[in-house]
C-alpha cells in the first residue's frame, strides 16, 4: 500500500511538473486591425518568449502557474498582463501605438529584453516602414530599396543601375518577394526608384545571409517584403502629391468586418509636363498594389494580394520600351491547433520587357513567368524547441524574346529564341533550439531540386564544347556545331540536387551581449545574364540546365551585439567570408542580344567575398539614427576549363562590379517639435571599379584606345548629403485629415557623382578626352502627404 | 503659376537628362605595341593593283605626340592559292605600298610583317560586295522624322552568311562614322543604311544642309572581321553609357610568332567596296 501510494505520488508529482499549457493568440493593431509581425510575447521574469510571425500568430508553452504576460513592439505601448495558466488558452492581443513625441524608431534587429540579443538568427535586418519614411527621400517618393543601401553590406551599382548588392553579390543573387510572389526587376526608371508602395507595405526584412532553410534559390540575401493587409475597422485614405509622381491608398472593411481591403496606386505624371514643354523624350511608371483578406473562422483566414507595376520610355518618337512586374498570390492560413500554425499559398509570378525601334522596323518582346506552390508549417513545440518545415514547388517558363518586323517593309525576318521551361522544387526542416539560458542554436537543411524540362532543341557541340580558345588569335570563340538534339516534352534535359545546411548560434555573454556564428550553403538554379556594367532591365533570365551550372554558395559569419545605455544605443559587428561557385562571366566581346546560343558566350568561374561590417545606432530620444560602415572585398575568377586558354584577364582574380572598399552610411532623423522633424543621409563609397585604357593608336582613320587589365581602375568616390525637413501643421483634434509637407534636397552639395566615365576622340579637334556621365545634381522636392 | 509650372519643369529636366562634361584623369600607360593596318581593298570596277599597308606604334593614351612611325620593317602578302608574292616597299613614312598586287574574290591571303627581329603573320579571305542599290536623301526613314539623313539600299544575297561595314564621312568632317552590319536578322532581304545628323552644341555639329556632301564606302568583310570591327566600334562608341559592357583589348588576326604575347593590334583584311558619294539638295 505504502508503495502505491509513494508511486501515486511520484506519478501525480511528475504529472504535474510536466503540466504544460499553451496560450497562442494572434497580435494585431488596435486602429487598423492589422497584423503585427515580430511583436515580442514573453513570461516577464522568464527566459520563455516567442515573436508573432508574419501573420501575427504567436504560442507559447510554459509549465502551470501564474505569470505577466508581456507583449511589446517598438513604436508601441507595452501590454502586461496576468495569466494564471492552468490550462491551454487562447489569447488574443490589440496593441496601440506610442505617444508620438518621443519618437523611438530605427532600423531594429529584434525588440525586447531577452529575446532579442538571444535569438541566433544573425545577419537580419528588418525595417519599419516607419522608419524609411522619416528619411530623407528622392524626388519626393520613399524608397524601400534606397533605404535599405543605407545599411552595412548593402550598396547599389550606381543612379542608374536596377537593384542592390548584398556583401558583394550580385543583383541576381538576391530574393525578393513581394507576399511571397518573386519580383524579378525591383526598380522603375532604371532605378531611380523602386517598385514597392511604401503606403502598401507593412513590413521589410532583409537577410544578407544565415538564411532560414524555408528560403531557397538566390545565394546572397532574402528582402522579404509584406504588403498591410488593410484596415478591417474603418475606411482610410492616404497618399501623397509630388513632383514627378503621386500616389493614393485606400483600405477599409469589407465582408461585414470579417475582412479587409487595400487598394494603393502610384503614377507617374512628369511626362505630361514633358510633352507640355514640347520635350520629345517622355519616361513614366505606374503601379498597382492589392490585398484583401477573409477571416472564415478563429482558426482561418484567406488573403489574396496581387502588384502590377510597367514602366514605359519614350525617345524622340522612335525608341519606345516598357516593361514591368505582375504577381498574384492566394493564400490560406490554418491553426490546426495552439501549436501549429500552416500557411499554403498559390502564387503567380511575370516579368517582361518589349522594346520597338520605329527606325529598324521591329519589335522585340521577352518574358519570365512563374507559378508557384508553397506549404508552410511552424510547431512551437516547447519553450525550447520550434520546429518550421515545409515544401515549395515553382514551375518557370523562360521566353528569352521574340522579334517581329513592325512594318511591311521591315528587312527583319521574325525569329523566335528557343523557349525554355523548369521545374524548381524545395523541402526544408528547420529547428530553434534553447539549448541552455545562454546557449541558443538554430540548425535546419534545405533540400533543393531543379529540372530543366524538355520541349526544345539544343545544339551540340564538338568535344561538347560551347567555347573554346583559339590559340593563334588569342581569343575565345563559339565551339562547332555538330548538330542538334530536339528534347520532347516530356523530356529532362538535366536535374541538379542539393542539400543545403543553414547553421547558426547564438551565445549571450551577459544580460546586454551575446556572440553569434553561422554557416549557411545556398544553390541558385536561375540567373540574369548582364554584360553591361550596370544592370538593365533589358537583361534576360536564363535557368541552369545542359551547359550553365548552378551557383553553389558557402557563407560563414561571425558577430557581436551589444546595447547599451539602456537600449539607448546598440552595436552589431558582424564580419562574413562567402564563396560561390559557377559564377558565370563573358567572353570578350560577348553578344548576347538576340542570341540563341548564350553558351557560347560564357565561361564558368568563382567569386568570393569578405568583409565587416559595423552598425551603430540610437533609438531613443528626439535625436535617432545610425552610422554603417562597410569594410569589404568582392572579386572573382574566371579560368579556361575545358575550353582551353588562360581564362579571362589571363585566369587571375579580378574585382568585380560591385566591389566597394569603403562604404560608409550615416543617417539621423532629429525631432524638433511636435510640427518639424529633420532628417539627414550622408553616403560614402569608394568609387566602382571600371576598365580604362592604357594606350590608344590609329586605325581606320580613327584613335582607338587599348585596355588595361579588367576592373584594374576605379571610378572617383560616390558621396552625396541629402536632407530633408517635415512640417506637420498642427491640427484640431476632431480634424479627420492629417497632412503634413515634405521639403527635400537631394545631393546638397552638387557633387557630380560619375556614373560612368568613358573615354574617346572630341570629334572637333580630334585630342583623347574622358567624359564622365553624372545623374543627380542637386535635386530639390517638395510633396505632400496625406491621411483621412 | 507659369514660374512655378517652369520650376517643376526644370526639376524633372535635371532628373531626365544626365549630364555629361569633360574631366581629367589618370590613366595607366602600357608599352608601346605595333600597329598593323592592312586593309587592301578593292574597288569595284577598278584593277586594284595600288594598295597600302600602314605601320605605327601604340603611345599613351592621353599624349599621342610621342613618335609612332614604324619604318625599317619587312612586309609581303602571299596569295595562298596561286603562291603569287607582293613585296611592299617601305616609304620611311609609316607605310608600304606596292603597285603589283593582284585581288582576286575568295582567295586566301597570308601578311608577313618582319620588325624589330620578330615575325608577325596574318591569314585572311578576299570577301565580295553586293552593289549598292541607291543612294539618296530623306528625312522619314531616320530616328528624328525631321532631319535630314542619306541614305543607301542594297539587296543581301540569301542562304548565306554576309558582313559588310559602311565608313561614311561629311567632307570637311575631321572623323568618319563605322558601321558594321550582318544578315543574322535581315538575310536576303533589301538593307536600308542610313546616316543622320542632330544638331548638337556640345560637340558643334549641324544637321545636314543643302550642299553638303558624303562620301560613302561600302565593304563585304569576314565573319572574323566583322566580330572584330563590331566590338572595336562599339568601343569607340559607348560615350558616356553606363550600360557599356566592360571593354576588352581589341586583339586583331595579326600573330606574332615568334613572341605570342607580343601580338599587333589592327588587322589584315582584304575587302571588295563600292564607293559613291551623294550632294544634299
Amino acid at each position: 500500500m505504502k508503495k502505491l501510494v509513494v508511486l501515486c505520488i511520484l506519478f501525480t508529482s511528475i504529472l504535474s511538473a510536466q503540466n504544460k499549457h499553451t496560450i497562442s493568440g494572434i497580435i494585431k493593431d488596435v486602429n487598423n486591425g492589422e497584423t503585427v509581425f515580430g511583436a515580442s510575447v514573453f513570461l516577464k521574469g522568464t527566459a520563455n518568449g516567442v515573436m508573432s510571425n508574419e501573420y501575427g500568430f504567436y504560442s507559447i508553452t510554459a509549465p502551470e502557474g501564474t505569470y505577466n504576460l508581456a507583449v511589446s513592439y517598438l513604436g508601441y505601448t507595452d501590454i502586461v498582463q496576468e495569466i494564471v495558466l492552468n490550462k491551454s488558452q487562447k489569447l488574443n492581443f490589440e496593441l496601440s501605438e506610442a505617444a508620438t513625441q518621443l519618437d523611438e524608431i530605427v532600423i531594429t534587429a529584434e525588440e525586447s529584453e531577452s529575446v532579442s540579443i538571444r535569438k541566433p538568427q544573425m545577419s537580419v535586418s528588418k525595417v519599419n516602414v516607419a522608419t524609411i519614411k522619416k528619411m530623407p527621400v528622392v524626388l519626393g517618393e520613399v524608397d524601400i530599396v534606397r533605404s535599405i543601401q543605407m545599411l552595412p553590406g548593402v550598396t547599389n551599382n550606381g543612379e542608374a543601375s536596377s537593384g542592390f548588392n548584398v556583401r558583394g553579390g550580385a543583383v541576381d543573387q538576391n530574393l525578393v518577394l513581394l507576399d511571397e510572389a518573386i519580383i524579378y526587376n525591383t526598380s522603375h526608371l532604371l532605378g531611380f526608384f523602386s517598385v514597392f508602395n511604401a503606403d502598401a507595405i507593412k513590413d521589410v526584412k532583409l537577410y544578407k545571409g544565415g538564411i532560414p532553410a524555408r528560403f531557397g534559390g538566390r545565394v546572397s540575401s532574402v528582402l522579404d517584403v509584406r504588403q498591410k493587409d488593410g484596415n478591417n475597422k474603418e475606411f482610410k485614405l492616404t497618399g501623397g502629391v509630388g513632383a514627378i509622381s503621386s500616389r493614393l491608398a485606400v483600405e477599409g472593411p469589407v465582408f461585414n468586418e470579417k475582412g479587409s481591403f487595400l487598394i494603393a496606386g502610384r503614377s507617374s505624371y512628369a511626362h505630361l509636363f514633358l510633352k507640355m514643354a514640347e520635350e520629345k523624350n517622355s519616361a513614366k511608371f505606374y503601379d498597382l498594389n492589392l490585398k484583401t483578406n477573409y477571416i472564415l473562422n478563429e482558426n482561418n483566414k484567406l488573403y489574396l494580394s496581387g502588384y502590377f507595376g510597367r514602366d514605359s520610355f519614350n525617345i524622340e518618337g522612335g525608341f519606345e520600351s516598357s516593361y514591368g512586374n505582375l504577381s498574384g498570390n492566394l493564400r490560406w492560413n490554418h491553426i490546426f491547433n495552439n501549436k501549429l500554425f500552416s500557411n499554403v499559398s498559390l502564387i503567380y509570378s511575370n516579368y517582361d520587357y518589349e522594346l520597338t525601334i520605329d527606325a529598324f522596323e521591329f519589335d522585340w518582346v521577352s518574358s519570365i513567368t512563374n507559378y508557384n506552390v508553397k506549404y508552410d508549417l511552424k510547431y512551437y513545440a516547447s519553450d525550447a524547441l520550434k520546429l518550421d518545415f515545409g515544401i515549395n514547388g515553382i514551375y518557370y517558363d523562360f521566353d528569352p524574346g521574340a522579334i517581329d518586323p513592325t512594318t511591311e517593309t521591315s528587312p527583319i525576318n521574325p525569329l523566335q529564341l528557343e523557349k525554355k521551361t523548369a521545374f524548381e522544387s524545395g523541402l526544408y526542416v528547420n529547428a530553434e533550439h534553447k539549448i541552455t539560458d545562454k546557449l541558443t542554436a538554430q540548425y535546419g537543411v534545405r533540400l533543393s531540386s531543379f529540372t530543366r524540362l524538355g520541349g526544345q532543341v539544343l545544339v551540340d557541340y564538338e568535344n561538347e564544347l560551347p567555347v573554346v580558345y583559339n590559340n593563334t588569335l588569342g581569343i575565345y570563340q563559339a565551339g562547332n556545331s555538330i548538330g542538334e538534339t530536339e528534347y520532347s516534352k516530356n523530356d529532362e534535359i538535366k536535374t541538379f540536387q542539393n542539400l543545403e545546411p543553414r547553421v547558426s548560434l547564438s551565445y549571450q555573454l551577459n544580460e546586454f551581449s551575446s556572440v553569434k556564428a553561422g554557416y549557411s550553403k545556398s544553390a541558385q538554379y536561375i540567373h540574369l545574364l548582364s554584360n553591361t556594367q550596370s544592370v538593365s532591365p533589358l537583361d534576360v533570365w536564363t535557368p541552369s540546365g545542359k551547359f550553365i551550372k548552378p551557383q553553389l554558395s558557402n557563407q560563414y559569419a561571425i558577430g557581436y551585439f551589444r546595447n547599451f545605455n539602456d537600449k539607448k544605443y546598440s552595436l552589431e559587428i558582424e564580419t562574413y567570408y562567402k564563396t560561390v561557385e559557377n559564377r558565370i562571366d563573358y567572353i570578350d566581346g560577348a553578344d548576347l542580344i538576340g542570341q540563341n546560343t548564350i553558351e557560347t558566350e560564357i565561361l564558368n568561374g568563382e567569386s568570393r567575398a569578405y568583409g565587416l561590417e559595423f552598425l551603430l545606432r540610437k533609438s531613443k530620444g528626439n535625436f535617432t539614427g545610425w552610422l554603417a560602415y562597410t569594410l569589404s572585398k568582392s572579386e572573382q575568377r574566371t579560368l579556361g576549363g575545358a575550353a582551353g586558354g588562360p581564362g579571362i584577364n589571363n585566369g587571375a582574380w579580378y574585382k568585380s562590379n560591385h566591389d566597394r572598399t569603403h562604404d560608409i552610411s550615416l543617417t539621423t532623423s532629429y525631432e524638433l517639435n511636435k510640427k518639424w522633424r529633420f532628417g539627414s543621409n550622408l553616403v560614402f563609397q569608394t568609387g566602382r571599379p571600371v576598365t580604362y585604357p592604357n594606350g590608344e593608336y590609329q586605325y581606320e582613320d580613327i584613335t582607338i584606345a587599348s585596355y588595361s587589365d579588367r576592373n584594374s581602375d576605379r571610378l572617383p568616390a560616390y558621396h552625396r548629403l541629402d536632407v530633408s525637413a517635415t512640417y506637420t501643421p498642427s491640427r484640431k483634434p476632431n480634424k479627420q485629415w492629417k497632412g503634413e509637407w515634405v521639403f527635400g534636397i537631394n545631393n546638397i552639395y552638387n557633387r557630380k557623382n560619375a556614373a560612368a566615365i568613358s573615354f574617346g576622340q572630341n570629334r572637333e579637334t580630334g585630342a583623347n578626352e574622358a567624359t564622365r556621365t553624372s545623374i543627380f545634381g542637386i535635386v530639390p522636392s517638395v510633396s505632400y502627404n496625406f491621411k483621412f | 503659376m507659369k514660374t512655378y509650372f517652369k520650376s517643376i519643369v526644370l526639376i524633372i529636366s535635371i532628373v531626365l537628362t544626365s549630364c555629361t562634361d569633360v574631366i581629367d584623369v589618370e590613366v595607366q600607360t602600357a608599352e608601346a605595341r605595333l600597329v598593323i593596318e592592312a586593309s587592301l581593298d578593292w574597288e569595284k570596277g577598278t584593277i586594284g593593283n595600288e594598295q597600302t599597308i600602314k605601320l605605327s606604334l601604340s603611345t599613351p593614351y592621353f599624349n599621342s605626340e610621342e613618335n609612332s612611325i614604324v619604318t625599317g620593317a619587312q612586309v609581303s602578302v602571299i596569295n595562298n592559292n596561286n603562291q603569287l608574292e607582293f613585296i611592299f616597299e617601305d616609304q620611311n613614312n609609316g607605310e608600304y605600298t606596292t603597285s603589283s598586287f593582284v585581288p582576286e574574290l575568295n582567295h586566301d591571303y597570308t601578311l608577313i610583317v618582319q620588325y624589330n627581329g620578330e615575325t608577325y603573320t596574318a591569314d585572311e579571305t578576299m570577301m565580295p560586295v553586293a552593289d549598292l542599290d541607291a543612294i539618296y536623301q530623306s528625312t522619314e526613314e531616320g530616328f528624328d522624322d525631321e532631319v535630314l539623313e542619306v541614305n543607301a539600299d542594297f539587296v543581301d544575297p540569301i542562304d548565306e552568311e554576309n558582313y559588310y561595314l559602311f565608313k561614311i564621312q561629311k567632307q570637311n568632317d575631321l572623323l568618319p562614322v563605322l558601321l558594321d552590319i550582318s544578315d543574322k536578322f535581315t538575310d536576303g532581304n533589301q538593307i536600308s543604311v542610313y546616316y543622320e545628323r542632330e544638331e548638337d552644341e556640345d560637340i558643334n555639329q549641324e544637321e545636314f544642309a543643302v550642299g553638303d556632301i558624303v562620301d560613302v564606302e561600302f565593304y563585304g568583310i569576314s565573319k572574323q572581321y566583322y566580330n572584330y570591327i563590331g566590338l572595336l566600334i562599339l568601343q569607340y562608341e559607348s560615350i558616356g553609357d553606363p550600360f557599356s559592357s566592360t571593354p576588352v583589348a581589341l586583339k586583331g588576326n595579326c600573330v606574332n610568332t615568334t613572341d605570342t604575347n607580343n601580338y599587333a593590334f589592327g588587322y589584315f583584311r582584304l575587302t571588295q567596296k563600292v564607293t559613291a558619294s551623294y550632294t544634299f539638295e
